[in-house]
């Protein structure tokens, strides 16, 4: 096994690869002129990438106006910045809402604030079909729920909540609503002007084709978050204090020109398929992956019928690990294993040991479906000759 | 067959540490029958050029296939300073034919004793 088979990219849910190449001449033809940006350089000849990447998004997700749309790092860095920010004036304590099906960008930073003392947390279990009903998210609200923050795909079962309803109902309540589209922005559809969330997370690397380090959220009132970063923004500098106005408001420092120049192509690279069509793609390859999985009965696929282009599973008698490794080395398929930094998913339905995920791209071929399929069913059928060796 | 380099390492979900290890020559499948002398040892032999994993309970697993130059080790990491040497001079004492393990039991043995009084206690 010198030379290992071509690599079949299933990990897109993580990182998606290959990119478009009008990404990868965006980040090259960012890097060829100096940087140019409002209010930092005299120079005038360069692409203003970061409007350039405002305006991509802002269309895309129907978000207006366009200054709402706020560059960080990732979806982890706007988890925190939101969830910090929103929270600002909650010093006696709240309570905020999550769920079970949450990703450690959301866990993490709201189980320290539970640490802290600064808040009480409430996290919904999931229904068999991987999503949180509304009538048990409004059953969770009590006088002092300030907060909701979830994720709207689920990066291990593929599914997606009705962040619509459970809008809705948090709004009744006067709720706080953060919906993480970590695993949605580019593969489904998103309306924010009719979604009534309050801000929406998105992340530049993973279904808009973008870099790493790249990533953001949609504000609809800049003024229901604080800002929890301070510093210089190449406007009003004669003053010692933040700006109020977007996105100067949560946005400090230096950008990621190269990031956000792949950001906008990848956006526009998205809008120019059509979301639509991407998630007819991604659902007709989903849906044969998962029938030809199921046809072994020695693999268990956690969610039948996803609304994103992830498929866990696991094989009965192997640990998940042990074939994630099988599939790259002999058949060069590229998974994910493990609880993919959501534990509490884990627990709930495979006792917490993990499982494979595949994780499929615009990019993905129904040729690659088909040869993963098969390796997979392979490696199923031989798990049950499994000998100890002499 | 030694190990050239340790090429990435990363702490895994069941509190494991993990390594991959290149090694100077391709694994031949004979290595996997050797380390089971000193563990479990399970294969799919009809995977590839046969898949196959070690267990020594405690201590560490490795697992690869047959003709690879390359090996998964994950190390449990409470006693990974007790048992990584020990783990080194298992694949640098691997000849094909036959095998004087007086040595290795030897070392196994002592070894053995304090991962368990390091993870046990002495009781």
């Amino acid at each position: 096994m010198a030379e290992g088979p071509p690599i079949i990219y299933l990990n897109n849910a993580a990182t998606t690869w290959p990119k478009p190449p009008e990404v990868l001449e965006a980040v090259r033809q960012s890097l060829a002129l100096p940087v140019f940006g409002s209010g930092r350089t005299t120079g005038s000849q360069g692409e203003d990438y970061i409007t350039l990447a405002r305006e991509a998004l802002s269309a895309l997700f129907v978000a207006d106006p366009p200054e709402h749309v706020v560059f960080t790092q990732n979806a982890t860095d706007s988890l925190n910045l939101l969830i910090q920010g929103s929270l600002a004036g909650c010093e006696a304590g709240c309570r905020v809402l999550t769920t079970a099906l949450d990703h450690n960008s959301v866990l993490r930073p709201l189980h320290e604030l539970e640490r802290q003392g600064r808040i009480r947390l409430t996290v919904l279990p999931f229904e068999e079909n991987g999503t949180v009903s509304p009538e048990s998210v409004e059953a969770a609200i009590t006088p002092d729920t300030r907060l909701m923050v979830t994720a709207h795909g689920s990066n291990v079962l593929g599914s997606v909540q009705d962040i619509s309803r459970i809008g809705e109902v948090l709004h009744d309540h006067g709720v706080f609503f953060i919906a993480d589209g970590a695993q949605t922005a580019g593969h489904i559809p998103i309306n924010l002007r009719a979604l009534p969330v309050d801000a929406y997370v998105f992340t530049g690397h993973k279904g808009l084709f973008g870099i790493p380090g790249t990533g953001g959220f949609y504000l609809r009132d800049p003024e229901s978050v604080a800002p929890v970063r301070y510093g210089g923004t190449g406007t009003d500098s004669f003053s010692l204090f933040q700006p109020r106005e977007m996105p100067e408001r949560f946005e400090s420092g230096t950008h990621n020109y190269p990031g956000l120049a792949a950001l906008a192509a990848g956006a526009n690279y998205v809008a120019s398929i059509g979301v639509k069509a991407v998630a007819e793609k991604a659902e007709r390859q989903t849906a044969f992956l998962i029938r030809e999985l199921k046809k072994e009965p020695n693999v268990t696929v956690y969610n039948e019928s996803p609304s994103l282009p992830i498929v866990s599973f696991n094989i009965r008698g192997m640990e998940n690990d042990d074939v994630g490794f099988i599939l790259a080395r002999a058949y060069g398929v590229i998974a994910r294993t493990g609880l993919h930094c959501a534990p509490l998913v884990h627990r709930a339905i495979d006792g917490g040991s993990g499982s494979v995920r595949l994780s499929l791209s615009w990019f993905t071929t129904d040729e690659e479906c088909r040869l993963t399929a098969r390796a997979v069913k392979e490696i199923a059928r031989n798990a049950d000759s499994s000998v100890d060796s002499p | 067959m030694r190990i050239l380099r340790s090429i990435r390492h990363k702490s895994c979900a069941d509190g494991s540490f993990m390594k991959e290890f290149l090694l100077d020559a391709p694994v031949p499948e004979g290595f996997f029958a050797y380390l089971g002398n000193f563990g479990h040892v399970e294969a799919l032999p009809n995977l590839g050029e046969g898949f196959y994993k070690f267990e020594k309970p405690d201590w560490f697993s490795i697992k690869g296939f047959a003709g690879d130059t390359t090996v998964e080790v994950r190390f449990k990491k409470e006693v990974m300073d007790l048992t990584v040497d020990f783990l080194y001079l298992l694949f640098s004492s691997y000849r094909e034919g036959a095998i004087d393990l007086s040595v290795l039991k030897q070392r196994e043995q002592a070894i053995r004793r304090r991962v368990r009084e390091h993870l046990y206690g002495r009781g």
